[in-house]
């Protein structure tokens, strides 16, 4: 009770010093502050990536940059090293981040999916309180978790398991590192559907469980419909967490860019070829280290772009049942 | 428990409430970001820990030096940071604040353009420190036979162009290590290797690369005739898939060959001296990677490794002259040294002896 | 009645609807296998991890009897602590081996008998004495650390069966450990080293404290920007804003930054505290910083739908009492609200406890023996710990990332138990 009686007492002393008017105001422009941070840390991301990007499109055309089919940073670094043919394309880039990104969703999404399902409509309560904190455990654990284990456990599996079925497949392989990744976005999905579906009005089951139809087929033909926006979004928000995660690709996927589609080879990622660039030797000023901010704010872009439509999707589909 | 919980709610909302009221009276935005973010860093100091940045390669040494300097003497523990010999050469040149290191590793010798860079920012006095060698050896698991290459396969197997044996060029095709060489067992060309940005890539490609390349006569002429083709030529590593660009994780590479006998892996010679039980280096040039085909500079493809230091810190950060007394010592980059255990080659005594005297006298650098 | 009942039965064998509760059956079932992969592939991952890590929480010991002699440690008697754990016991150590080991006089072979031990072996002995100078003087047996190889010999992970010469550990090694092991002076003991030293290239030496007291400082740091702030946000959204163009941006902005990839905020502690503010590079300071803006969001979020669940009731009895709005805010709205907001915040920190790729790009990567004494040292972190020993050469790190990682997750399982704990105790529904 004493800890609690402190601010008024704060408050009486002040009380003297200044009016409650002002006080109400001064309060308010602290609090109007703190929510202009949010607003500052994307201005501070824009500007600091921008900054950098506009120097390297000074050096790299803008479209050499977004329709170039081959990356290889390896400029010249000094005068007396022969780069290869210093290719600033961010396709193939694209490319390996959708394929793992594609690989990832592949199992993520009727996973979390299915599971959303089950703990929503027919999980008892007692078990959905046990296995839900469960499976927002596998989104709790560190990405360098996910990394070093798809690197040292899963990748050895998956070439043991395609060479003994006749696959070349390569140590560091799109696979390898897009099946971990999909384990750890199954919670991402599953809990924002698993509200989605939740906020289907019960009326709508009532409906057609009074129909006669069983609860599978009112989920499928009913609910899931009804909730189709909503669970778009969360995908699209699943999607956009895949782009943009790092660890598990440095750590598993390699570097080679490549314009591939084989989830058997190694590519490469927008966040790998960030890392790499910045904590690999760097000329000064040079087109490569100034494109890892150029490939930032694409990533940056992209993942914008996407949750820009994800929430406004969801948005939308929350009106319609509010 | 319930009750101490909402004592203790309430207590974070005072001390919110606190941090709101404190704006009572004028200043406008106290908690804006940037007045957290400024106060601690605008002092200038001077450090009392020395910082090392640079080279992946040197790395395991410079640390395993730091780490007894710190535990046989009264200063601090030096921090060492692995950026990669160029991004350590940016840092460490960037000026003499105490927000830039003192100390920067490399894996090659400095370029003039560095030493250029460094005097536009005030540091004119260098002092180089050789401390050794390392190999560059390409790998493979036990599990497979051991390759017997010269240079001139390893070109063949790796370049992106190859010439096509009528004085032109041709992508490369060579598919199987039996297709560069009829001797060599009919197994894919698969090989990691470092990435772009690193100096073993560096090494690997002046010396294995290059070297394989020359044994062209044509090729050799071209040297002359037209150099920037020529290093195009030997210095491209093919893109198609049989290198793989395996990350600066070179302890990963070393697990992923025990995961797959048939692929190869580069990396120096300590991650190999570290692994002989799981992988072996393949044979260059008839010599393998031992401890001694490199120290006598018989093994083809070996380098020497740098840290250079600014004099101007002397003094000013404690410990840098014992710290490179503790780095010359014979106990240390001496032929039995520590670093040696850590896969270093060291120089031979003589060698070892001059660079120590000069270090002594901290002489510093001129390039010629 | 009967009818209806008899209606009911007709449908039960309609072949129609046996074949619809199959599907339903089936459906249940995918449901069902669904969460058995996601959960048996997360105790899979645990227990490869926990095999692999679990031995590094022992650690192979030597004990030998050793003699202070005072003219090695203190010849001048001063008793100065710091002289007294610089000062050379390497004399003191192979002595004691060599009275061990009477019967091995030649040089070479002397050499590989002191190996047997850690290089650590001899700073062990200095702390020892600098914390207890009545040592001096006396003879003691004492357990000091084998060495990286004769710990991966102990624990079986060397294959004794490779010819010599490709084996780390030889055949005159595993000699004098077959009698040590015979005079019970050899043995895994409880690795306390792994818990109390910082890093160190001597995989025996290695410890996660100084990661684990850097995970901690960047912790506060974050804690004390990103919770007053997520707070003060929330609270002004939620109980001052009207709604504005102001609001709209600034909710817009939360809900994006929750999405933009953590590395994007490690490239703005790059460019920005590191390039204008130059906070000094590689501390908790600047790590605590970018991890505060990463987590500002999750804790605005939870902080919202905290303060969204307090009933209007309580807001309209303070004012009806005649409260002020800040009043009534911060005297029965927030109390109230704090349960729901420490949760949010427990799992933003604990969030913030497991990042690496921002990190990365601040200068958090470094070989940091010292223990970091507070919010300006340099430090790692607990992830950064396990991404730096991954990538170490020495075998003997194997073990160690994964119990690294063991630590970890104990640390975030604790930190989510906890918020568990509160959102159970202390919400309450209205």
């Amino acid at each position: 009770m004493k800890t609690a009686m402190e601010p008024s007492v704060d408050l009486t002393l002040r009380h003297a010093r200044c009016s409650t008017q002002i006080k109400e105001l001064a309060i308010q422009s602290v609090l109007i502050a703190s929510s202009l941070v949010a607003v500052l840390t994307t201005v501070g991301i824009v500007a600091s990536l921008a900054f950098e990007a506009f120097r390297f499109f000074e050096k790299i055309p803008l479209t050499d940059f977004l329709f170039g089919l081959e990356w290889s940073p390896q400029t010249a670094i000094r005068e007396d090293q022969v780069g290869s043919s210093g290719a600033f394309g961010v396709i193939p880039l694209l490319t390996g981040t959708l394929l793992i990104s594609f690989i990832a969703m592949l199992v993520a999404t009727p996973l979390g999916l299915l599971s959303a399902v089950y703990l929503a409509e027919y999980a008892r309560p007692n078990t959905r309180a046990v296995i839900k904190p469960l499976l927002e455990l596998l989104a709790g654990i560190p990405t360098v978790v996910y990394g070093f284990f798809a690197a040292l456990v899963i990748a050895p599996i998956i070439r043991a398991g395609g060479s003994g079925v006749g696959f070349e497949i390569s140590s560091e392989s799109a696979l390898a590192a897009g099946l971990v990744m999909g384990i750890m976005l199954v919670p991402f999905i599953s809990s924002l559907s698993d509200d989605v579906i939740n906020a289907v009005p019960q009326s709508l089951r009532d409906a057609s469980l009074g129909m006669g139809a069983t609860p599978a087929e009112t989920i499928t033909k009913v609910v899931l419909p009804a909730a189709t926006p909503g669970i778009i979004g969360s995908l699209l928000l699943a999607v956009s967490r895949a782009i943009g995660e790092t660890m598990i690709v440095v750590m598993a996927a390699g570097l080679a860019a490549k314009l591939s589609l084989n989830p058997l080879e190694a590519v490469t990622t927008i966040t790998v070829q960030i890392v790499t660039l910045l904590t690999g030797d760097q000329e000064f000023d040079s087109a490569k280290t100034l494109a890892a901010f150029a490939i930032a704010l694409y990533l940056f872009v992209l993942t914008l772009g996407l949750n820009v439509v994800a929430l406004k999707i969801v948005d939308k589909y929350k009106k319609q049942y509010d | 428990m319930m009750k101490e919980m909402t004592m203790l709610s309430k207590i974070m909302t005072a001390s919110v409430f606190a941090l709101s009221l404190s704006a009572c009276g004028g200043k406008d935005a106290p908690t804006l970001p940037t007045d957290n973010i400024h106060t601690p860093a605008q002092t200038d100091y001077m450090r009392s820990q020395i910082k090392i940045v640079g080279s992946s390669t040197v790395y395991p040494f410079a640390t395993a030096v730091a780490e007894n300097f710190g535990r046989t003497t009264k200063f601090k523990t030096p921090i060492v940071e692995s950026t990669g010999s160029g991004g350590g050469l940016k840092l460490f040149c960037s000026g003499l604040a105490a927000n830039h290191p003192d100390i920067t590793n490399a894996s090659r010798r400095i370029k003039a353009s560095e030493v250029k860079r460094c005097a536009e920012n005030g540091i004119n006095d260098i002092i180089e420190v050789k401390i050794g060698y390392d190999g560059i050896v390409l790998a493979n698991s036990r599990k497979s036979p051991r390759l017997e290459l010269s240079l001139k396969d390893v070109f063949l197997a790796l370049a992106k162009n190859v010439p096509d044996g009528h004085g032109g060029t041709t992508a490369n095709p060579y598919k199987t290590w039996n297709d560069v060489n009829s001797a060599l067992p009919k197994v894919n060309i698969e090989v990691m290797g470092p990435p772009p940005t690193s100096g073993t890539r560096d090494a690997f490609v002046e010396l294995a690369m290059e070297g394989g390349c020359k044994t062209f006569d044509w090729v050799k002429a071209l040297k002359k005739t037209d150099k920037p083709t020529y290093k195009t030529l030997c210095h491209t590593i093919r893109e198609d898939g049989a290198f793989v660009e395996a990350g600066e994780n070179d302890n990963l590479i070393v697990q992923k060959l025990n995961a797959n006998p048939s692929a190869f892996g580069i990396f120096g010679f300590s991650f190999l001296d570290q692994n002989v039980d799981s992988v072996q280096g393949s044979v260059v040039n008839g010599k393998a990677p031992t401890f001694e085909n490199i120290s006598n500079g018989s093994y083809p493809v070996s380098r020497s490794l740098f840290f250079y230091v600014k004099k101007d810190n002397i003094g000013k950060v404690p410990g840098i002259t014992e710290y490179l007394a503790e780095f010359m010592s014979d106990k240390a980059s001496g032929a039995d040294g520590y670093l040696a255990e850590k896969g270093l080659i060291p120089m031979t005594d003589t060698e070892h002896e001059k660079w120590e005297t000069s270090i002594r006298a901290l002489e510093t650098l001129t390039l010629d | 009645m009967t009818d209806f009942a008899q209606k009911a039965y007709t449908l039960e064998t309609s072949p129609s609807l046996k074949r619809r509760h199959a599907k339903e059956a089936r459906f249940k079932w995918y449901g069902r296998i669904a969460i058995t992969i996601a959960l048996s592939f997360l105790v899979f991952m645990f227990g490869a991890i926990f095999l692999r890590g679990m031995g590094a929480f022992q650690q192979t010991k030597i004990s030998i009897e050793v003699t202070f002699s005072e003219q090695v440690i203190d010849p001048n008697g001063v008793r100065d602590p710091e002289i007294l754990a610089l000062a050379n016991y390497k004399p003191i150590l192979t002595a004691a081996l060599t009275r061990t080991f009477p019967n091995v006089i030649e040089r070479r072979d002397k050499g590989r008998l002191y190996k047997l031990l850690s290089s650590g072996a001899v700073y062990e002995m200095g702390k020892l004495v600098s914390d207890n100078p009545d040592l001096i003087g006396t003879s003691q047996t004492i357990w000091l650390p084998a060495s990286s190889e004769v710990d991966l010999f102990m624990k079986g992970k060397i294959d004794t069966s490779l010819p010599e010469e490709l084996r780390r550990i030889k055949n005159q090694d595993i000699t004098y450990i077959k009698a040590l092991k015979q005079s019970g002076q050899i043995k895994k003991k409880f690795n306390t080293a792994f818990f109390t030293n910082g890093d160190s290239r001597e995989p025996e030496m290695a410890g996660i404290l100084g990661a684990a007291l850097g995970s901690f400082f960047s912790l506060l740091v974050c804690f004390m920007i990103a919770f007053p702030l997520g707070i003060l946000t929330a609270v002004y959204l939620e109980e001052y804003a009207h709604k504005s163009k102001l609001t709209d941006l600034i909710e817009i902005n939360i809900n994006n930054l929750a999405a933009v990839p953590s590395i994007v905020f490690g490239l703005l502690g790059l460019s920005i505290f590191l390039g204008v503010f130059h906070i000094p590079r590689s501390t908790p300071l600047v790590g605590g910083m970018v991890l505060a803006l990463m987590t500002l969001p999750t804790i605005i979020i939870a902080s919202r739908a905290s303060l969204r669940s307090v009933p209007q009731s309580v807001r309209d009895a303070a004012f009806g009492l005649g409260a002020s709005k800040t009043q009534a805010t911060f005297h029965h709205v927030v109390p109230l609200a704090m349960p729901g907001m420490l949760t949010g915040t427990i799992l933003g920190m604990a969030q913030a406890l497991g990042e690496t790729a921002p990190l990365l790009m601040i200068g958090m990567v470094a070989f940091i023996v010292d223990i970091p004494q507070g919010v300006t040292d340099a430090a790692t972190s607990l992830p950064v710990q396990i991404f730096l020993w991954a990538d170490s050469p020495e075998k003997g790190f194997v073990e160690r990332t994964s119990a690294a990682i063991i630590v970890l997750l104990a640390f975030l399982i604790l930190m989510n138990l906890l918020a568990v704990f509160l959102r159970r105790k202390l919400e309450k529904r209205w």
